[in-house]
């Protein structure tokens, strides 16, 4: 048994696999940065990319483990919401009855509206009501969950990102380093990150670009910590020393070997983060932080029905609450399945 | 449980219950922010101000829309130029027995510049006073050194507190603006604590508890119309939710500022009374007419459009009022013409200067004739905790602008960040709300639209920067002006000389609701006083 573990877990998918899911890479980071620069393909067909892309990926990070990860009733109702919510969320623009960001397609007559009512001259149906600004609530969710979902995703990987490095770097370093960037780590980890983002936007002031700054700021740590430590374990094991024996460079050993061995409890945490950044992003937007207020995300469309609980027009709050609840709970749920599959140590 | 006799109990105390607070006259108001402090001369701040008056009062009254009224003063009228009479009643007592008179006056002047460790200090108001002399104890005068035609209005302001009280005698006080030599006075304290909380007012203080209340009790020797409650509780409930619920549950019988959201329901409500009256605070939307390029604009080429007056009737035009005041506001707001409500001092008379109306076809057509046919973008800054629903507004705004094709984004903070950054000019436009404390039309104008001038206390609020000479030249004299009427007719021609050049977009006057339980009655006040002894049992 020990045997086994002090040889490297292969992250071995195959060749034909390999050249697959790096090319599904290539094609989500293309149709991204299309998206958010707007030329090229259309957007339509770059979103498609984006969404197959992403299945590959997901599909090659599972390959050989399917029936571990779909083993009871819960991850397949986990995974097909989060893939449904994760088509509303990228395919928002087709789906939405709205465009909820342009002020020019909302009227303020059309406030209020409980769900199922027309516009004044019957164009649109407000199936989920609309709130106070003419906003239709159903469009505001789309969005909201894109906004949720991308800013989210973005902070985690850039977090992510800085956290690996500074982790590996300390571990492999070691010394008075690593004892410098783990204190500093430290330091960071004992402040809640609420209050830490809160302060961070408020001095920033309100934008997509300076919320993900903010939840850079406070997630970084996390990553970190956790990639040292799994670093630090790894470069115990033989196929460093072996890797070591072959008189490779350090870049080649730390970026060809350690790092990919360290990937397995990092996907697990950063799926576990995205739920928790998608709450932390809902909250700074809820108190009144977080997106401008006119490109509401669903913390703000809860906040701005907030106050209309209690006159009884429900919909403006529940219905941004239930889909954050759904997008948050699948995520959690997917991220549960993930540690159950991807950790060989909680296997039983 | 089913003896009888605890039956016939229960039925006795339940049908004793809603009868029990009118036969004990008293009222319980749940407050929306607390005094600092029950100092009268402590905090210049419209909740100690309040509580000030049920205890403290001033010569002057104000009544409902704010015009002057006597009250420990009869009657008053200037002297010459620069010097204003007040004829003191001789029929007044101070809550320890003592006689009211000048030189009672004379000592709270004193005291005032002089409080210490105070936030704000009523100097505001008495700055202006170069001399006061005691004819008679009866008779006041005050002197200054400009005409000063708002010295009654200064009067009405802080309240009298006992020179006896506090072991002066007060014929000996050698009055000068620069302090009154080395008096004994009160340490704030002694108010709170009740030791020293000595006036003339229908109440006197019983206790003064912060964060858990006030309470009142009715002055048995006061010399006007007696209170109509014996005891009056203070609740601060700070949070819209638990006031309301406060009320609904019989825990208090009236509140300020019911949630605009909750009106409906409480108005539905047959147990319920909700009155509402117009305020004295409009809320407008500055433009910078200063900066080029001005910050946040785009698409102009680093052109400032905000100085066409053009553009900003556009701007003004594109706005529906109506729609705000309807669908934001929930009806509780008045479309805004000028900057002070019709009625008040200084203002139009209903009609004369209405709202501008609505006309987007115009605004386009306007905006196209400026030379921004494809329109620019702006951004409003807008506090989003300061003002009734005053992001939405500005969104709602921000709508209406990009109808027109001006590109509108809307940048809300909290209230202090909003205020530092509108005051380093870091907007090209903002919405922003002005309270006039005076009451009459000289204190927007003043404060919004002079041209920026500290040494003369003109255009402190003025951070759009507009400038215009020919307004400040008709505002200026219509301040030294003594006359009412002229004055009156002075500070009309000023607003409408603002208005006509669109030096800002007012938007709405907050409306005051208050929500009691049926059987009281209140009459509303601009100046969003809640008096509890305004406050009258009905049948």
């Amino acid at each position: 048994m020990s045997a086994v573990e002090t040889t490297p877990p292969p992250v071995d998918l195959g060749k034909r696999w390999r050249i697959t899911s790096r090319m599904a890479g290539v094609a989500v980071a293309a149709s991204l940065s299309m998206l958010l620069s707007g030329v090229g393909l259309p957007p339509l067909v770059s979103r498609i990319i984006l969404l197959v892309g992403l299945i590959v990926l997901a599909a090659a990070l599972l390959k050989g483990k399917y029936r571990k990860f779909f083993s009871g009733p819960s991850a397949y109702v986990a995974t097909a919401s989060l893939l449904l919510l994760v088509v509303l969320a990228i395919f928002a623009t087709e789906l939405s009855p709205q465009n909820p960001y342009d002020l020019r397609q909302l009227d303020i007559m059309d406030g209020r509206l409980p769900p199922g009512s027309t516009t004044f001259d019957g164009s649109m149906t407000f199936h989920l009501g609309t709130d106070e600004q003419g906003r239709d609530i159903l469009s505001g969710i789309l969005y909201g969950l894109r906004v949720s979902l991308s800013v989210s995703i973005a902070a985690t990987l850039a977090a992510m990102a800085i956290g690996v490095v500074v982790g590996i770097y300390s571990a492999w370093a070691g010394g008075r380093i690593e004892t410098i960037l783990m204190r500093i780590v430290d330091f960071q980890l004992s402040f809640p990150s609420i209050l830490v983002a809160l302060m961070l936007m408020a001095a920033f002031g309100r934008g997509l670009d300076k919320i993900v700054i903010a939840l850079i700021i406070v997630q970084w740590a996390y990553y970190a910590r956790t990639v040292r430590g799994t670093a630090l374990s790894e470069t115990r094991k033989e196929y460093i020393d072996a890797a070591r024996g072959l008189g490779l460079p350090d870049w080649r050993i730390v970026f060809g070997h350690l790092l990919p061995n360290c990937i397995p409890p990092l996907i697990v945490i950063s799926t576990v983060q995205v739920a928790n950044t998608i709450v932390l992003e809902s909250s700074l937007s809820f108190l009144g932080v977080g997106v401008p207020i006119t490109q509401p995300s669903l913390g703000l469309l809860i906040a701005n029905g907030y106050g209309y609980m209690l006159s009884g027009q429900y919909w403006m709050s529940m219905y941004p609450g239930v889909a954050l609840l759904a997008i948050v709970a699948s995520i959690n749920m997917v991220g549960d399945r993930l540690r159950d599959t991807l950790n060989p140590r909680l296997t039983r | 449980m089913s003896s009888p006799v605890f039956r016939g109990l229960t039925v006795a105390a339940l049908a004793a219950l809603p009868a029990l607070p009118l036969a004990a006259q008293d009222l319980r108001i749940g407050f929306a922010s607390e005094p600092s402090s029950a100092d009268p001369h402590f905090h210049n701040v419209g909740p100690n101000n309040q509580l000030r008056r049920n205890v403290f009062e001033s010569l002057v009254g104000t009544d409902e829309a704010q015009q002057l009224t006597p009250l420990l003063a009869e009657s008053w009228e200037p002297v010459g130029d620069t010097r204003w009479q007040f004829n003191l009643r001789d029929d007044v007592t101070f809550s320890d027995g003592s006689p009211f008179d000048a030189y009672d006056v004379v000592y709270t002047v004193c005291r005032i510049p002089g409080v210490p460790d105070s936030p704000s200090l009523f100097t505001t108001y008495t700055g202006g006073i170069t001399d006061l002399e005691v004819i008679d104890p009866h008779t006041l005068i005050v002197h200054s050194a400009e005409p000063y035609p708002l010295m009654p209005t200064e009067f009405s302001t802080f309240g009298i507190i006992s020179a006896r009280a506090n072991g002066v005698d007060g014929a000996a006080i050698e009055f000068s603006p620069e302090g009154c030599g080395d008096l004994n006075y009160p340490a704030t304290q002694a108010f709170n604590d009740g030791s020293i909380a000595i006036g003339t007012g229908p109440f006197l203080l019983e206790s003064f508890r912060r964060g858990e209340g006030i309470e009142l009790v009715r002055n048995p020797d006061y010399w006007g119309e007696a209170a109509p409650w014996e005891k009056v509780t203070m609740l601060p409930l700070t949070s819209e939710g638990p006031r309301v619920a406060a009320l609904i549950a019989g825990d208090v019988d009236l509140i300020e500022n019911p949630p605009l959201q909750d009106l409906e329901r409480l108005r539905a409500d047959d147990t319920m009374r909700v009155v509402q009256g117009i305020s004295n605070r409009v809320i407008y939307i500055h433009l910078d007419h200063e900066q080029e390029p001005s910050p946040m604009i785009t698409g102009t080429d680093g052109a400032n459009p905000l100085k066409d007056i053009r553009v900003r009737e556009a701007l003004t035009i594109a706005v529906n009022r109506d729609a705000i005041v309807e669908r934001i506001m929930g009806g509780v707001a008045v479309s805004a013409g000028e900057l002070l409500p019709p009625g008040m001092f200084g203002a139009h008379d209903e009609g004369d200067l209405p709202p501008r109306s609505f006309d987007a076809e115009r605004a386009t057509a306007l905006l196209t004739e400026a030379g921004y046919p494809e329109g620019f973008g702006i951004t409003i800054g807008t506090p989003n905790d300061r003002y009734i629903n005053d992001a939405q507004v500005a969104q709602a705004v921000a709508q209406m602008w990009a109808r027109i094709g001006i590109e509108t984004e809307i940048d809300a903070s909290t209230a202090s960040t909003f205020f530092s950054r509108r005051n380093a000019f870091e907007f090209s436009a903002y919405l922003a709300g002005w309270g006039a404390g005076t009451g009459e039309m000289s204190s927007p104008l003043r404060a919004l639209l002079a041209t920026r001038n500290p040494d003369l206390g003109l255009g402190g609020t003025n951070r759009g920067q507009y400038s215009n000479p020919e307004m400040d030249a008709v505002l200026v004299e219509a301040l030294r002006t003594v006359d009412d009427t002229a004055r009156q007719e002075l500070l009309r021609k000023a607003s409408r000389m603002a208005m006509d050049d669109y030096a800002i977009i007012p938007l709405h006057y907050e409306v005051t609701p208050w929500a009691m339980r049926a059987g009281l009655d209140y009459t509303p006040r601009a100046d969003q006083y809640t008096l509890p002894y305004l406050i009258r049992p009905v049948e």
